[in-house]
C-alpha cells in the first residue's frame, strides 16, 4: 500500500531521518517502534504530506507520489491520528467528524440533522456513547480519541496511521481500539501503528519495524522476534550498559535532607522522606500521586500546611526556594523550557544563572570567568554544543537537560532534587544523565530523583520512596527494588500491570 | 470513561449566551431611553436608529467573518474613506456615472480585501499588521487624490440613505437581508463551516487539509466588499465623500462583533450577535444624544464597551 524507500529528512542541520525504508501492506497492522528521537513522528509526517523528504521515494498504491500538502495525502486515503488530536474544540462532535466531508442535502447545503444522525450511527458502531451535539472541548480525552477514530471511518481510508494512540487512554478503551483496528484490517485497510508499548505490539501487529536514531534497523514478522530482541534493537545496547553501577551495599549514608509530616493542600498528606549523602533516592508513583508537590513543598516552592524540614540536622523554619538554595539544595524542574532554562540565552548564562555571585565582580558579570566555568562544565558533562556562546534553544533536549543539571550541581552542595530528569531525551543522553547523577552522588551529594519511568527507578535508585494519592505508601531499598514491588505500592493492587507508567519498554 | 456523565449537556446554540446578554441590554436601554425622553419612544426615532446604524452594520458584517477566522481587518476605515471619496469624485454629479462607479467601487473594495488576504497567506504575517499597513497605504492614496470633499452626487442618490420602503428605511431592509444571507452561509455552506474551523485551530485546519487560503480570501474579500457598500451608503448619506469619512469605522466595526459574542481569537460567534451589537451601539449613541451630552461621549462609551466585551467573553484558560 505504502512504500517509503531511502527517505532522508533534516531540520536546520539536524538529521532526523537518514535513508529509511518502510513498507506497509494492505490488510496488515505494521508496528513502528523506536526510542524518542528515532524518527517515528517525522516518518509519519512525511507519509502524510506534512513534511517533504529531502531525498527518497514515496510509493502509494503502486504509484510514485510527491505530496505537497497534507490534503493530497488525505484525499488519496491516508488518515493520521496524531498524538495531539486534530479536533476543533468549539465545533460539535458531529461537525468535527464530518469536517471536510460535510453531509449535504440536494441543494448543496450542510444538512445538520443528517450530520448528527450519521455521526451518532458511526459512534454507535464504534461502541461508544457520545452525544454528537456536544462541543468537543467538553469531552474526556478518551472520548476525543474515539471522535478522531470515527473521523477516519468517515473517509475512505486506505492507510490508517496511529501515533502512540494508547498513551492517553485506559486499558479498557485500548481493547476497544484494538478490536476496531482488527475490523479495519479485515476490511483490507493498511495500518501503521506507532508505539513504544511492546505488549500491545505483540498483541495486535503482524510485522514490526524498528528505527533507531533516524535509521532503519530491521523489519520482522512479529513471530520472528522476542521482546528482548526488540528492546536491544531499539536501544542499540543492552540494558545493563545504560545504568551506572549502584552504590555498593554497606553503611547507609548520612541523612542530609529530612522532611516529616509534609502536607500540601489537596495534593500531599503528612508525607515524610529522607535523602542520604552518597545515595540516589527515587520518589516513585503514578502521575498525580503528589511526588512533585511533596518535593516542591520541601523546597519551599509550594506552600505547605504542615510539616518540618531538616537540612543537615538543622531545622529550617519557613522554607523558601531562596533559603533552600542558600542551604545547598537544588531543584531541576520537570518542565525545563517553562521553569528551567532561559531558552534564548547561551549556555554560559544558563549554567551560572543560579549562582551569579560566583561570576560577579564589583556588581558586574565577569563574562570571561563565566565562559571559563561554562567551558569547564561543557567538558565535565559532555554537553554537545559549539561552545559557551551557543543559544540553548538550538540544542537537543538531552543537552539542554545537561545544562540545567550542570547549573544546579554547581550550587547544590548537599541535596539535588531532579524531577523527571530524562523526560523527552534520547537514550544516549539518558545514559549520560544517569552517569552524571551517579557521579554527583559519589561526590557525597544526596540525590533525590522523581521519576515515572520504572526501569529508570529500578536501574538507578539505592532507595525508593513510593507515593500513592498524596501519601507515602512504602519504601524499598537494595534488592527489594523491583518494578512489581513499586507498582504494587503505587497502586496498592499487588501484581497490577503498569499501563500508566511511561518510558522504556517494561 | 466513554459513557456520558449526566452533568455534560450539549450546548445547542454556540453563541446563545452572548446573544441573550446583548438582547437583554437592548431591552434595558430601550426602557431607560423611554424614561428619559418622550421623543425617544416615538416610532420615527426607532426608525431613525435603524437608518443610522446601516453603515456600521455593513462594515461590522465583514469584520465578523475576519474575526471568526481569528484575524481582523484594520484597513476598513481607510478603505471606506477612499471608496467614499472616489464615489462622489468619479460620479462628479453625473447621473449616468452612478451605476458604473458603484460597480467599480464595490469591485475595488473586493480587490483590496483579496489583496489583504493574499498578503496574509503569502507573507505569513499576522492580519493585524497586514491590514494596519494596508490601511495606512490607502489613507495615503486617498489624501493624494483629494485633501477634502471630492465631487458631488446627483439628486436622488440619497435614496439609499434616506429612502423608505413601506415606511421602513431602505438601508435597514438591506441590512436584515444581508445578515440573513451571511448567517445562512455560515450555517449551511461548507465554506462557512471552514471559517469556524480555521479560527478554532488554524494548524489543525492545515493538517485536515481544509482550504485555508480560500477561507481567508473569502473573508477579507468580503470585508472589502462590505466597505464598498458602506462607502456608497455613507456617500449617499452625506451627499459627498471626503478622506476622513471612514475614520472611526475601524474600531467601530470591531465593537459590535465582540459585543455580540464573537471571540476575538476566532472560532466562535456569528452574525446575529453582531447585528444586535450594532443596534446596541446605535441605541447607546441615540440615548446619549437625548441625554444632551457632548457627542464625544459616544467615542468614550464605545472604547469602554469594547474593552468590557472582550474581558467578559474571554475564555478562561483551561487547566491542563
Amino acid at each position: 500500500m505504502l512504500t517509503l524507500s531511502g527517505i532522508s529528512k533534516s531540520f536546520i542541520g539536524v538529521k532526523a531521518l537518514s535513508g529509511i525504508d518502510l513498507d506497509v501492506r494492505a490488510g496488515e497492522i505494521h508496528a513502528l517502534v523506536g526510542e524518542n528521537g528515532a524518527g517515528k513522528s517525522t516518518t509519519i509526517k512525511i507519509a502524510a504530506g506534512v513534511y517533504r523528504p529531502d531525498a527518497g521515494q514515496i510509493v502509494f498504491e503502486g504509484k510514485p507520489v510527491q505530496w505537497t500538502r497534507p490534503a493530497e495525502a488525505k484525499n488519496a486515503g491516508i488518515h493520521v491520528i496524531y498524538q495531539e488530536f486534530v479536533l476543533f474544540p468549539h465545533l460539535t462532535v458531529a461537525e468535527n467528524i464530518y469536517l471536510g466531508h460535510e453531509r449535504r442535502n440536494r441543494f448543496g447545503f450542510v444538512d445538520h440533522a443528517r450530520t448528527r444522525r450519521d455521526a451518532a450511527e458511526l459512534l454507535r458502531k464504534l461502541g461508544v456513547e457520545i452525544d454528537p451535539r456536544m462541543p468537543v472541548s467538553e469531552l474526556t480525552v478518551a472520548d476525543q480519541q474515539m471522535v478522531e477514530i470515527s473521523k477516519a471511518l468517515v473517509h475512505k481510508v486506505k492507510l490508517l496511521i496511529l501515533d502512540e494512540p494508547t498513551a492517553v487512554i485506559s486499558g479498557r478503551e485500548a481493547e476497544l481500539l484494538f478490536a476496531r483496528l482488527a475490523a479495519l484490517k479485515a476490511e483490507g485497510v493498511a495500518i501503521l501503528y506507532v508505539s513504544h508499548r511492546l505488549e500491545e505490539i505483540f498483541q495486535i501487529a503482524d510485522r514490526v519495524t524498528v528505527f533507531k536514531d533516524g535509521a532503519h534497523v530491521a523489519t520482522k514478522a512479529i513471530g520472528e522476534v522476542t521482546r528482548d530482541r526488540l528492546i536491544s534493537m531499539m536501544v542499540g545496547r543492552d540494558l545493563k550498559d545504560i545504568f551506572p553501577p549502584k552504590k555498593p551495599a554497606g553503611a547507609p549514608g548520612k541523612v542530609v535532607l529530612k522532611a516529616q509530616d509534609i502536607s500540601v493542600a489537596g495534593r500531599v498528606r503528612n508525607a515524610g522522606i529522607e535523602a542520604r549523602a552518597g545515595e540516589i533516592t527515587a520518589l516513585a508513583g503514578l502521575v498525580g500521586a503528589g511526588r512533585t508537590e511533596l518535593a516542591m513543598g520541601i523546597f519551599g516552592g509550594l506552600p505547605t500546611t504542615s510539616g518540618d524540614v531538616w537540612i543537615d540536622s538543622e531545622k529550617v523554619e519557613a522554607m523558601t526556594p531562596a533559603i533552600a538554595i542558600r542551604k545547598g539544595v537544588g531543584f531541576v524542574t520537570e518542565d525545563r523550557k517553562g521553569q528551567g532554562l532561559a531558552m534564548l540565552l547561551d549556555v554560559a548564562a544558563n549554567v551560572t544563572a543560579a549562582n551569579l555571585s560566583a561570576v560577579t565582580r564589583n556588581g558586574l558579570i565577569d563574562r570571561r570567568r563565566e565562559n571559563e566555568i561554562a567551558r569547564q562544565e561543557i567538558e565535565n558533562y559532555r554537553i554537545v554544543c559549539r561552545g559557551p556562546a551557543t543559544a540553548v534553544a538550538t540544542m537537543s533536549g538531552g543537552n539542554q537537560q545537561k545544562v540545567i543539571v550542570a547549573r544546579w550541581a554547581r550550587t547544590s552542595r548537599k541535596v539535588l532534587i531532579l524531577d523527571e530528569p530524562t523526560r523527552g531525551v534520547d537514550v544516549g543522553a539518558k545514559t549520560e544523565i544517569y552517569r552524571i547523577m551517579r557521579g554527583l552522588a559519589e561526590q557525597g551529594i544526596a540525590v533525590l530523583m522523581i521519576s515515572s519511568e520504572l526501569p529508570e527507578v529500578v536501574g538507578m535508585a539505592d532507595r525508593v520512596v513510593v507515593m500513592r494519592e498524596g501519601v507515602v505508601s512504602g519504601e524499598l531499598a537494595g534488592a527489594d527494588i523491583s518494578e512489581e514491588a513499586i507498582m504494587s505500592l503505587a497502586t496498592q493492587h499487588p501484581g497490577a500491570q503498569a499501563p500508566a507508567m511511561e518510558g522504556l519498554p517494561q | 470513561m466513554s459513557a456520558i456523565a449526566p452533568a455534560q449537556r450539549p450546548t445547542r446554540l454556540r453563541n446563545n449566551q452572548g446573544i441573550l446578554v446583548v438582547a437583554a441590554l437592548l431591552v434595558a436601554l430601550l426602557i431607560f431611553g423611554a424614561f428619559i425622553s418622550d421623543r425617544f419612544r416615538t416610532l420615527s426615532n426607532i426608525l431613525n436608529i435603524l437608518e443610522q446604524s446601516t453603515g456600521l452594520a455593513l462594515v461590522s458584517l465583514g469584520q465578523t467573518l475576519t474575526i471568526l477566522t481569528g484575524g481582523i481587518d484594520l484597513s476598513v476605515g481607510s478603505l471606506i474613506s477612499l471608496l467614499s471619496t472616489l464615489t462622489s469624485g468619479l460620479i462628479a454629479g453625473k447621473a449616468s456615472m452612478v451605476l458604473p462607479v458603484a460597480i467599480g467601487v464595490l469591485l475595488l473594495g473586493l480587490l483590496v480585501g483579496i489583496a489583504n488576504g493574499l498578503l496574509i497567506i503569502w507573507l505569513r504575517v499576522h492580519p493585524l499588521i497586514v491590514t494596519l499597513g494596508m490601511g495606512a497605504v490607502l489613507q495615503g492614496i486617498v489624501l493624494l487624490y483629494s485633501l477634502g470633499p471630492a465631487g458631488a452626487v446627483p439628486p436622488g442618490f440619497n435614496y439609499l440613505a434616506y429612502g423608505r420602503l413601506l415606511g421602513v428605511p431602505v438601508g435597514a431592509i438591506v441590512i436584515v437581508v444581508l445578515f440573513l444571507l451571511v448567517g445562512l452561509f455560515l450555517r449551511y455552506a461548507r465554506l462557512g463551516r471552514y471559517i469556524y474551523a480555521v479560527g478554532d485551530d488554524e494548524a489543525g485546519a492545515r493538517l485536515m487539509g481544509l482550504p485555508r487560503a480560500r477561507v481567508l480570501l473569502t473573508v477579507y474579500g468580503f470585508s472589502g466588499f462590505c466597505c464598498g457598500l458602506a462607502a456608497i451608503y455613507l456617500t449617499s448619506r452625506f451627499s459627498v465623500g471626503q478622506p476622513y469619512t471612514g475614520l472611526n469605522y475601524t474600531l467601530a466595526s470591531i465593537t459590535p462583533v465582540l459585543v455580540g459574542g464573537t471571540l476575538l481569537s476566532g472560532g466562535k460567534g456569528g452574525v446575529l450577535g453582531t447585528l444586535l451589537g450594532v443596534y446596541l451601539i446605535s441605541l447607546i449613541n441615540n440615548v446619549l444624544n437625548f441625554m444632551d451630552v457632548s457627542t464625544h461621549y459616544q467615542l468614550i462609551a464605545q472604547g469602554l464597551i469594547v474593552i468590557a466585551a472582550v474581558s467578559i467573553y474571554v475564555e478562561k484558560k483551561k487547566r491542563v
